[in-house]
């Protein structure tokens, strides 16, 4: 008897049944892919960090180094248990070759190294998760662009100068536990000892890894204030083991919480659907549930009825959703797989996906159960009597006809409808609230992300072009000449000449630590600050996001730094974005330390009628081998990858916003058509053609559609916002501004969906054209 | 006088479950003349309805032909058939048809705004107007939950009437309401009619039809017979006589 009082509910509600039953499937699909990308993210790195061995601490240096210094103090060092030192070949992009590349990767934006393997800890792995052997001529190249460069096994490596070839096969790729993820902008090239050897004493610009593995991991920050305050190299940045798990997990993070946030909106909507046919189909049967009452039958036994088929629904929704995802993981998990690597599966990672589908599952059912407590308000003789639900009264006070001055007729009665069932709307309002919300929040973020602007998110002023000069032999004659250069270059509005160097400050427990700081005028390209302004005085310091966030400094508060050997009270005076070097950065006013120099920057504006392009190529030539960049090439090197992202999810959230408004709609509309016969047929027969019908139907979906695109506007610029400003701090941009296009935004994105759901309501409505008096009373 | 409605072989079939084919009317002829007050008779299923709503265009003909004012309508698509309901068409129903999202008053109104026959002030003036005759101003601003089933079918009439048709239908008007109030609405039709509106009600009320001009009695789909009764008048005080004839007449046809 049940099965067939499921089948014949399921053929008189076919279409909606089957969405529910999609919305609860992909609901189910998702959070389990979700929580199993969090489960395989998290042992994929517990396995990654073992097999690699991590090191907790790792020092930069460029310059001098002396081993025995450091061997000296290690040993005296309790803590530590293992220190390396690892050397590293920075080879310039403009002579690196890669796989069938006839451009040498000259622009590139990452730090090219060749190194060979280690041999006690901080190992560089295979795809395989085994420690990289190579023979001579062999070379193993970063995942990153295998991905990127869709490089293979058996491609080319060529390393070319004026005095120097050498050319290496690829027959590996490195899963480097420290600098795996695509935001880091370094990347380590495994070659053999001997190749490495080779290269060495012909190209020999070494930079170093001082590393080390401790004892007590807790230990780490007594550690660091150890190493900061002793005499040991540090010219560059630290970084630890809790940066390498964060940095490794990010991305996929990210993407995890996203699939989880979406499947928990996809469930939602399936609850609202499952509320608005639950009260539909109880409207319907109101007059069977009296008899039903009125012979006896329990009110529990009803509604056991009417849940089982919900109950049946969303089990097999939920089990063919937990099913599928166990095939469709390796999509979802793909990226972590290459980067990370796989870790054994455990049963523990399906018994959570379970449970994650269990939560869902148990979800619809309690909303149900809910809903379904309705029927204890159905009145036997009430029903029997009448045939009408208790609740089907609406106020008519509201916008009465004859007060109105609203010429049309149709789409005054369509406006009067929403605002009197409001209520009923909610359902179709919200779908259109997170359609719009879902189009809007890519759309607005790519915009800005697109945007000049946005480059001061990276801590950088806007100017034409930024010249970039590392570290090298006689770095400072060669910086002079080349501010001497464009300061007599004609074509050159101005310029800002900015030297970033190292510093050491004492920070809350009272040991030293390093911070770079940038020095110069940063009046002449200023940056947008969160909070307070750029430095004016000398003892002024403005802080980048992170670094005010690890430190605890706010505008106002002092920081001791230590300058030629004493100590120096600085004022915060502002907070930027930064997004950029791991977004700890500072920028002061004061002179900059010559011992710790790290890099120059020259930033400049060209005049009107200078070609940008032919001024890059002369510069390229006369500061060689400074990195010369256009402002907006420089963005779209570093963003091009994630705007080309950004602008796949934003295609695919415009079509699944679009999807999921035309079937909502149209289920929405033809559930309200089949409700509304009656009245329909009334409008009929005094006179109403099937085209005011439409019209005011039409009217009925695009005032709530409209409703909910400005409220999804609102809710996207200001939560929204906030979103994806949480998201961003964790790169170092705390306080997203969406840059918003407001013929895409406000114009576009709202036509879309109003042709979509016009168009979707014509057709849904179409049965308008079989009620009327007339078949009501043959009825 | 002329015939303001008027049906030629007018048949109408139904086919249920795609098989079983139901002649409701076989070649119905019928004239109604301008003017005139005229009920349709008949037992249950002899298609009294089903005639009016083919005859008033509210329904498709299978075949055969209506004519309106001269103009054949059995042909005119659903948007002309709309406007002609909307400016030349009255119709007043057993149950209450009304909009439950409108009031009272609003409900009057509505086909006559749609059919912008004058100013709205006007439209409103004459939405009194009609609410007075028909003894319910008092709930010009009252829902439709807030009236009586009599009120509420005078309401019906009032809507019927506010855009001033040629011709009213009425299905069973009265058939809802207690037997005060249908004396009191067949006496409010009496005097539109008096006042020239064509009125064709289809009952099975002798008392109701014993009110109306002419009687039509129906029998399996067609119209078998008539009877003339004439106007009819409150003042002439002959309402039993009248009742008495059509009784007679009715069971001499074996009703």
């Amino acid at each position: 008897m049940l099965l067939n009082m499921l089948k014949k509910d399921f053929s008189r509600k076919k279409s909606i049944t089957i969405a529910l039953f999609i919305f609860i499937l992909l609901s189910a699909l998702l959070v389990s892919a979700g929580s199993s990308m969090i489960m395989e993210l998290s042992n994929s790195l517990n396995n990654l960090f073992t097999a690699s061995k991590a090191p907790h601490f790792v020092q930069m240096h460029s310059g001098e180094l002396n081993q025995s210094e450091i061997d000296d103090w290690t040993s005296k060092n309790d803590l530590v248990k293992a220190q390396q030192t690892v050397e590293m070949i920075n080879i310039d992009g403009s002579n690196l070759y890669l796989g069938n590349d006839a451009e040498s990767e000259k622009n590139s934006i990452m730090d090219l190294d060749f190194v060979r393997q280690n041999t006690s800890f901080d190992l560089l792995l295979n795809l395989e998760s085994q420690v990289i052997q190579l023979s001579r001529g062999e070379i193993a190249v970063p995942i990153y662009y295998k991905q990127q460069k869709n490089m293979n096994i058996g491609d080319k490596v060529k390393i070319t100068t004026p005095s120097f070839n050498m050319e290496f096969t690829v027959v590996d790729f490195v899963r480097d536990v420290q600098m795996n993820p695509s935001i880091i902008h370094s990347k380590r090239f495994v070659v053999h000892k001997g190749d490495f050897e080779r290269l060495k004493s012909n190209l020999g610009e070494i930079e170093y890894l001082v590393e080390f593995q401790l004892n007590d991991f807790s230990k780490l920050s007594e550690f660091s204030n150890a190493y900061q305050s002793s005499n040991l190299p540090k010219k560059g940045p630290s970084v630890d083991y809790s940066l390498f798990k964060t940095l490794n997990s990010i991305t996929d993070g990210v993407v995890a919480a996203v699939v989880i946030f979406v499947s928990i909106l996809l469930n939602v909507i399936a609850i609202l659907c499952i509320r608005f046919t639950i009260l539909a189909t109880i409207e319907e049967d109101y007059r069977e549930i009296g008899v039903m009452k009125a012979i006896g039958i329990s009110q529990s036994y009803i509604k056991k009825m009417y849940l089982t088929k919900y109950v049946v629904m969303a089990a097999a929704a939920s089990i063919i959703g937990f099913l599928a995802s166990i095939f469709l993981n390796r999509l979802f998990t793909a990226n972590i797989m290459l980067y990370i690597g796989t870790a054994p599966k455990s049963v523990l990672q399906h018994l959570i996906s379970f449970i994650a589908v269990v939560l869902i599952f148990l979800m619809v059912v309690l909303f149900c159960s809910l809903v379904l407590r309705r029927f204890k308000k159905i009145s036997t003789i009430e029903a029997l009597r009448s045939g009408n639900i208790g609740d089907a009264k609406v106020r008519t006070d509201s916008l009465p006809l004859h007060k109105s001055k609203f010429f049309n007729i149709p789409i005054f009665l369509g406006v009067k409808d929403v605002f009197q069932r409001f209520k009923m709307f909610r359902l179709l309002l919200i779908v259109f609230l997170v359609s719009s919300f879902i189009i809007i929040i890519p759309v607005n973020f790519l915009n800005t992300i697109q945007s000049p602007s946005f480059i001061s998110y990276m801590g950088i002023g806007q100017s034409d072009i930024r010249i970039d000069l590392r570290l090298t032999d006689n770095i400072v004659e060669r910086y002079e000449e080349m501010n001497s250069y464009i300061k007599n270059d004609k074509d050159v509005e101005k310029f800002s000449p900015l030297v970033t160097s190292q510093f050491k400050m004492i920070n809350n427990d009272g040991a030293l630590e390093n911070i770079s700081i940038e020095t110069g005028d940063f009046s002449i390209f200023p940056l947008d600050y969160v909070n307070g302004n750029a430095p004016t005085s000398d003892n002024e310091i403005a802080l980048s996001y992170a670094n005010s966030k690890d430190m605890g400094k706010n505008v106002g508060d002092q920081l001791q730094l230590v300058v030629d050997g004493t100590e120096k009270n600085m004022v915060v005076s502002g907070i930027y974005q930064d997004v950029t070097n791991g977004g700890r950065t500072a920028k002061a006013l004061m002179p900059f330390n010559a011992d710790a120099v790290l890099w120059y920057v020259v930033s400049l504006d060209v005049s009107d009628h200078t070609d940008i392009k032919g001024k890059i190529a002369e510069y390229e030539e006369a500061f060689y081998p400074a990195k010369v960049t256009h402002l907006q090439g420089y963005l779209d090197q570093t963003l091009g990858n994630t705007i080309d992202q950004l602008k796949l999810i934003t295609i695919l959230a415009i079509l699944i916003a679009i999807f999921v408004s035309i079937l909502i709609t149209s289920l929405f509309l033809k559930m309200l058509v089949a409700k509304d016969y009656a009245q329909i047929a009334i409008l009929k027969s005094i006179g109403f053609t099937l085209r005011d019908i439409r019209i005011k139907y039409v009217t009925m979906a695009l005032l709530v559609l409209n409703i909910g695109i400005i409220l999804g506007t609102i809710v996207s610029n200001t939560i929204g916002q906030k979103i994806v400003s949480i998201i961003l701090s964790f790169f170092g941009a705390s306080q997203i501004k969406f840059v918003i296009d407001p013929v895409q935004a406000y114009i576009l994105c709202p036509l879309v969906l109003m042709f979509v759901v016009t168009i979707t309501t014509l057709i849904s409505i179409i049965s308008i054209k079989k009620s009327s008096i007339s078949e009501m009373i043959v009825e | 006088m002329n015939n303001i409605l008027e049906s030629k072989e007018l048949n109408k079939t139904y086919i249920v479950n795609n098989k079983t084919q139901h002649n409701i009317l076989k070649n119905v002829n019928l004239q109604i003349k301008k003017g005139e007050f005229v009920s349709v008779m008949g037992p249950s299923g002899s298609g009294k309805s089903t005639l009016l709503y083919n005859i008033s265009g509210m329904d498709n003909v299978t075949s055969g032909s209506v004519f309106f004012n001269g103009h054949e309508i059995s042909a005119l698509s659903e948007n002309e058939l709309a406007k002609l309901r909307l400016n030349k068409m009255g119709f007043i129903f057993q149950h209450i048809h009304l909009l439950k999202n409108l009031s009272i008053f609003d409900n009057i109104i509505l086909s006559a705004y749609m059919a912008k026959v004058s100013s709205r002030e006007k439209i409103n003036q004459r939405a009194l107007r009609l609410m007075k005759q028909t003894g319910i101003s008092e709930l010009a601003n009252n829902d439709i939950t807030q009236a009586s089933g009599g009120q509420l079918q005078r309401v019906a009439i009032c809507r019927a009437l506010i855009n001033n048709p040629d011709i009213v239908f009425g299905d069973e008007p009265t058939g809802a309401l207690n037997s005060k109030s249908a004396t009191e609405i067949m006496e409010i039709l009496a005097d539109i009619n008096h006042a020239g509106t064509t009125i064709m009600i289809v009952t099975h009320d002798v008392k109701v039809a014993a009110k109306t001009e002419r009687v039509l009695f129906m029998l399996d789909g067609n119209i078998i017979a008539e009877q003339q009764l004439g106007k009819y008048s409150k003042e002439k005080n002959d309402i039993k006589a009248r009742e008495n004839k059509l009784s007679r007449w009715l069971m001499e046809m074996g009703f």
